[in-house]
């Protein structure tokens, strides 16, 4: 069929229908793109409360604590509650500073170990073929399923069984072998393409070299991920089960103890709150740029 | 060693010369003396059989732990499961009696609300598990997007992370007890403060108005619910939100070019690109969530109520294992029909 010749008149008209329609689709991308900002927002707001909640509650005076109905917002700010949590932490049974040195053993420890034996572990899973892959993948995943709160006794009595009970070891070495990490840090290894490792090989490195020069690289947003949660969750550890002498116990549990003093520590229970949560937070932002900005493709197109 | 001959048996028509060469060596390995033979073993396990051993290697460390403290406790729990716990407070430690299937014959037919509690929980869980996934798909394709403040709001939406962590929560909860009502009650608030202005409106009205459009009752039982617990969901998929955020970013742009050349239009390309691509990784995230879900679900509460207030250890433990293995069993089913529609990119 021959093509139909357009007039000079013709041509015009339809790159004016044209640019019409590009604009058209310009103006329904914009409303688009404020109804999902509106979406956003309100989710965001939910997310965010908890949050505007702790800060808010940190600042209230102690009449406002108890106000009903309560209110999100404070009235009158004060740093009284800051101020009583500090007069407290002076007289705690052990210098404060030890509570904070414990915690940073705890979490620091519980942290990197887990990071560290879940993506080294996690390398071969993801690209070696080995008897007894599959099988122990799924019991990866099983024991994801028993959380601490009822596989408390077992892992008391693992725990005094190997003799490290009352020590650091106690509350680190069992999130060294947590599922989780190993199962988040497979999952995105898996998509790092075989030809990377392919050439590296060719390259004449080892697979010591692959795993720390090309694989860790790669993955960093999934480690770092990984990090900020074992972070958490190494932070948020009081330490009641194993740990009885009062040297060795973390910042969260003599925050706790200082909470748990009833109407009068009110004030500095919700001190507490903003605290506990200000540090993981704050970790996180220090993090996040990395987290979620760098998550490149793994330097390669095929 | 019998593995590289598998891998030559696999295809005997073209291989053949190969295959020989392989028996070759193999006899020649028998025969020959020890020295030359195990010289043989090395140079010819080189490759595979060397990746192998240092997989081995590099997952020894996180093994011996996940051994001695996750496998161990699974077996001890499922040993307390089959017996019945004597604590003796005198002498320190305890006694066990093989009672076999009791605990779990108990916890089918004589528990008041395990099944109950049992199956609420699974339904809740498979309620949650697609709301969860598609919700954090959705805010992550539009975290992805490029706007002012994309930023701010990744950061926003990990908050929940960090918040609804095991201190956090504790502390909230705590505080909010000792205040009687300093927390919970923004809900309330927000809605009493709405409650007087324009937002205001009856649910009860609008699942009476969807009843009688003639909608399944089911499905508005569905829906209602689901708003009901929209926090919960929104809360529950942070990290879901990242890891869909990580897998959007790790597909090739060039993908999107061809599908514009192509003349594809943005609902095609979620379709024919977007979401083939993401989906190795929804079942990552499904896989999370039914874990992340069962593991504060209302069975495992009761399964550490039955120990720790009832001090009946070895139902506490039948409840977990029972839970556990219903849990697994609808994750692998889940995960295979999953996987049955996924395409893998590598």
């Amino acid at each position: 069929m021959a093509k139909k010749q357009l007039t000079p008149v013709e041509r015009a008209l339809q790159k004016n229908r044209l640019i019409k329609k590009r604009e058209k689709r310009l103006n329904r991308s914009v409303a688009g793109n404020t109804l999902l900002f509106v979406i956003m927002a309100i989710c965001g707001v939910f997310m965010v409360l908890p949050l505007v909640m702790i800060v808010n509650n940190a600042l209230k005076p102690l009449d406002e604590l108890y106000q009903f109905p309560p209110r999100i917002f404070v009235r009158n700010p004060t740093f009284e509650n800051f101020s009583d949590l500090f007069t407290l932490m002076n007289d705690t049974w052990v210098p404060f500073s030890r509570y904070i040195l414990n915690t940073i053993i705890i979490t620091g420890g519980g942290m990197i170990g887990h990071v560290l034996c879940a993506s080294l572990a996690s390398y071969p899973l993801a690209k070696h073929e080995f008897p007894g892959k599959k099988i122990l993948f799924a019991f990866v995943v099983m024991s994801m399923m028993f959380s601490w709160q009822v596989t408390q006794i077992p892992q008391y009595m693992i725990i005094s069984w190997l003799g490290i009970n009352n020590t650091y070891l106690a509350l680190v070495l069992p999130l060294w072998a947590y599922g989780m990490g190993l199962y988040l840090m497979k999952q995105f290894m898996e998509q790092i393409p075989d030809s990377l490792m392919e050439s590296a090989r060719l390259d004449g490195a080892n697979e010591w070299q692959i795993f720390w020069r090309i694989m860790m690289p790669n993955v960093k947003p999934a480690w770092l991920t990984l990090a900020i949660f074992q972070f958490q969750q190494a932070w948020g550890q009081t330490g009641g089960l194993f740990l009885r002498n009062e040297e060795l116990k973390p910042l969260q549990y003599s925050l706790q103890q200082i909470s748990a003093g009833g109407i009068a520590r009110a004030g500095a229970a919700a001190a507490v709150t903003f605290v506990i949560a200000a540090v993981p937070i704050t970790f996180f932002l220090i993090c996040q740029s990395n987290i979620l900005e760098t998550m490149t493709t793994s330097g390669m197109k095929d | 060693m019998s593995e590289e001959i598998k891998v030559t048996t696999k295809s005997p028509s073209e291989n053949d010369l190969v295959q020989r060469n392989d028996k070759d060596i193999i006899q020649t390995e028998i025969v020959s003396g020890d020295n030359k033979k195990t010289h043989r073993k090395r140079v010819r396990m080189s490759l595979t059989h060397r990746r192998m051993i240092v997989g081995y290697v590099f997952i020894l460390p996180w093994l011996i732990g996940f051994f001695m403290f996750y496998v161990r406790s699974v077996i001890l729990a499922g040993r307390f499961s089959m017996s019945l716990m004597d604590m003796d407070a005198n002498a320190g430690g305890y006694t066990l009696k093989f009672i076999g299937l009791e605990n779990y014959i108990k916890a089918f037919r004589e528990h008041a609300t395990f099944k109950q509690v049992l199956t609420t929980s699974l339904t809740n869980m498979l309620v949650d598990v697609p709301l969860i996934t598609f919700f954090s798909l959705f805010m992550a394709i539009l975290l992805n997007k490029k706007f002012k403040g994309r930023a701010v709001f990744r950061a926003i939406f990990f908050l929940p992370i960090i918040l609804n962590s095991g201190a956090i929560s504790e502390m909230m909860a705590l505080a909010q007890a000792m205040m009687n009502g300093g927390i919970t009650p923004t809900a309330s608030e927000l809605s009493s403060s709405a409650g007087s202005g324009v937002l205001a409106f009856d649910i009860d009205y609008l699942i009476s108005m969807f009843m009688n459009l003639g909608l399944p009752a089911r499905f508005v039982n569905y829906l209602s619910s689901a708003v009901s617990r929209i926090n919960e969901i929104i809360s529950a998929s942070g990290v879901q939100i990242i890891i869909f955020i990580a897998a959007l970013q790790s597909i090739p742009g060039s993908m999107y070019e061809v599908a514009k050349i192509e003349g594809a239009t943005g609902y095609e390309t979620f379709w024919k690109v977007t979401f083939p691509m993401v989906m190795p990784h929804i079942i990552t995230n499904v896989v999370y969530t039914i874990v992340d879900s069962f593991t504060d679900s209302a069975v495992v509460d009761l399964a550490h109520d039955t120990m720790f207030k009832t001090f009946n250890w070895g139902l506490g433990s039948a409840f977990t294992i029972i839970s556990t293995i219903v849990t697994c069993a609808i994750l692998g089913i889940v995960v295979f029909l999953l996987q049955k529609r996924t395409f893998y990119y590598n």
